[in-house]
């Protein structure tokens, strides 16, 4: 027993000279975590490492540190997707052959974001910065009001004095935001309920899909400057979404349902094990 | 009646419950603790019938287990019940067991004569973490994917064979389908009857041997049970041992009504991702602390080497300690050694665990 307790103690002695060595436990876990398998390894992306290097001009520099804090970064929309060409060869990387645009002109950024975002481009065009646009060239565009590679999630509070104001009086947008405002917070209502559904394991695809479809052509209104236009289709967003509110709601009772259920569970165990307690204890006493 | 005496005509069952259950006797000075083994073994039965349950709904591959498992929860009625007390069973089963051993530990219960019975214990103990480690993946959500990436990465550090011992764990270089289908092969059908012959050969043994009785009750003899001792029936006993299942089983359904996401957090609602590592990732907290302990050796082998090292010790403990004394309480070295080390263990794994 000695001889072991001795061994221990050498090993654990040997052992010792470890703790101080900086950001140990951030390496390892990375040496840990970072094991990709052969055909999910991240591949290599040529446009994030030439605008970081030195040979790129300094304001170009900050576009990847831009892009990896987007929301398009965080839904795996990258360089390419918008810009085309080949992110994964650095000859070819900016060749039109393998379908790289560029930078677009100011006047053609609503048909480069239009690609992916359609209804919103459809009601853009129509409205009066769409129009204005497309005459003069200088009215706002996609980027005016989103950013062009630090994009964040779009929400209601981009329609604000501040930024309607540097080009016109806020009123006629005040008026759009409050047609839109109630449709919103049934948005955000229904976003929250669907993410707590998801927490207690409630993963509702059809729900989902729905609500996303919903949001998604909701979405599209914000472009458009015809108020009318909004109260009209205002009202059957409301609908649709109430109508997905009806169904979650049915979700939450089955919820409570569980606990319920669960609680009962847990106090018919209990009384039966106290009375199986009491029992035994019982028989002894005879 | 005629039933009975049909059967004893043939079988004399009678005969076998009443040598069994009346005229086998055990012990007055049995206290809680030697009740443990039972809830474990209750346990064990209760993740076997749930599990067969799951097995109906369950699809083993990466394009369709995340789905049948929101199916059992969302969709098969009760599934949601039986897949939550699987769940929360497999934990407090992990629990059970470590309190059983360390119960048994500060007794001195696995002197002679029973050092066989403490070794086949820690090998269903040890059993019992492989059946976790194959069962947390089969789910291929962002969490099970993660934690059995790092737990299979465990064995690299050993030089030479440890990158082969852990492409064979997982059937490759990282983690993918052919590690899903091993362990779910491993999961369902090597382990279970694995585990059943060792649970048989553990009760043969403690049949063969008799319970022992706690150390500070050694005047009276070694044997806590058997057919010529002073004590109760061993119905009896059976009595206090199925109350103590049913608190355990009330333990299972008041943390699927209060903490139903405990052992089911976000990450474990969201679909594998091989290309994405989410913040935070951790094994299960039964591995934390081997965990931990891991990263706070700088070299890899002297880690697995001191661990390996421990389990060694551990599995023939009984075969080390050859004092006669039984008492921990009389053996200050030993008590302290006790108290470290299951202090440090619950240390490694509270850091683990941040």
């Amino acid at each position: 027993m000695q001889r072991l307790y001795l061994a221990l103690f050498l090993l654990l002695f040997l052992s010792s000279p470890l703790y101080g060595k900086e950001g140990w436990k951030r390496s390892f876990e990375e040496e840990y975590l970072k094991i990709f398998p052969v055909d999910e390894a991240p591949k290599r992306n040529v446009c994030v490492s030439c605008h970081m290097s030195e040979i790129m001009r300094p304001e170009l520099r900050t576009i990847p540190s831009q892009w990896s804090n987007s929301w398009h970064a965080r839904n795996n929309i990258s360089c390419h997707d918008c810009h085309g060409g080949d992110p994964e060869d650095e000859k070819n990387a900016m060749s039109p052959e393998r379908g790289f645009i560029g930078k677009p002109s100011f006047r053609d950024v609503p048909q480069f974001c239009g690609r992916c975002h359609i209804g919103i481009l459809e009601h853009y065009m129509k409205s009066g910065h769409g129009r204005s646009l497309r005459l003069t060239g200088h009215a706002p565009n996609c980027v005016t009001c989103h950013g062009s590679h630090e994009i964040q999630k779009a929400s209601i509070e981009i329609i604000n004095e501040n930024l309607c104001s540097r080009c016109h009086s806020y009123e006629r947008a005040k008026v759009m935001k409050q047609a839109l405002s109630a449709t919103e917070r049934l948005i955000v209502d229904t976003d929250m309920a669907l993410s707590v559904l998801k927490k207690k394991g409630m993963i509702l695809q059809k729900e989902n899909e729905e609500f996303f479809r919903t949001h998604a052509e909701f979405r599209t209104l914000f472009h458009t400057t015809d108020v009318n236009l909004v109260k009209e289709r205002t009202e059957e967003f409301i609908g649709r979404l109430r109508a997905i509110e009806t169904r979650l709601s049915q979700y939450f009772k089955e919820l409570n349902f569980r606990r319920n259920y669960s609680v009962f569970l847990f106090l018919l165990f209990l009384s039966i094990g106290i009375m199986l307690y009491i029992f035994y204890n019982d028989r002894g006493k005879k | 009646m005629k039933l009975r005496e049909f059967i004893d005509e043939r079988i004399e069952l009678s005969n076998l419950i009443r040598s069994q259950f009346s005229e086998y006797r055990v012990s007055e000075r049995l206290n809680i603790f030697y009740t443990l083994g039972f809830v474990a073994l209750a346990g064990f039965v209760v993740q076997f019938i749930t599990g067969l349950f799951l097995l109906i709904y369950y699809i083993p591959h990466p394009q369709y287990a995340f789905q049948s498992v929101q199916r059992i929860m969302n969709e098969i009625p009760y599934g949601w019940l039986i897949r939550q007390v699987h769940v929360v069973g497999s934990n407090l089963m992990v629990a059970v067991v470590f309190l059983h051993m360390l119960s048994v530990f500060f007794m001195g219960s696995y002197k002679k004569p029973r050092e066989f019975t403490w070794v086949i214990g820690a090998g269903m103990l040890f059993l019992t973490l492989t059946f976790c480690l194959s069962g947390y993946l089969l789910p291929w959500s962002q969490l099970s994917y993660w934690a059995t990436t790092i737990v299979t990465n465990l064995p690299t550090a050993f030089p030479i064979v440890g990158e082969c011992l852990a492409d064979t764990l997982r059937g490759g270089k990282a983690v993918t389908g052919f590690t899903l289908s091993r362990f779910f092969g491993l999961h369902v059908a090597l382990l279970p009857p694995l585990l059943s012959f060792l649970l048989a050969l553990h009760i043969f043994l403690i049949r063969r041997t008799g319970i022992s009785l706690p150390p500070w009750h050694a005047s009276e003899g070694m044997k806590g049970s058997g057919h010529n001792i002073e004590g109760m029936p061993f119905y009896r006993f059976m009595l206090k041992e199925l109350s103590i299942v049913m608190f355990y089983l009330a333990g299972i359904f008041f943390i699927i009504a209060f903490m139903p996401t405990l052992f089911l957090p976000d990450d474990a609602n969201t679909p594998a991702d091989p290309s994405n590592t989410p913040e935070h990732i951790r094994p299960e907290w039964y591995f934390l602390a081997p965990y931990e302990m891991l990263k706070l050796i700088p070299s890899k082998f002297l880690g697995i080497t001191v661990q390996l090292l421990f389990v060694i010790i551990f599995l023939f403990w009984p075969f080390i300690d050859r004092s006669p004394e039984r008492n921990i309480l009389k053996r200050p070295v030993l008590l302290w050694t006790f108290i470290v080390v299951t202090g440090l263990w619950l240390l490694l794994t509270i850091l683990g665990g941040y």
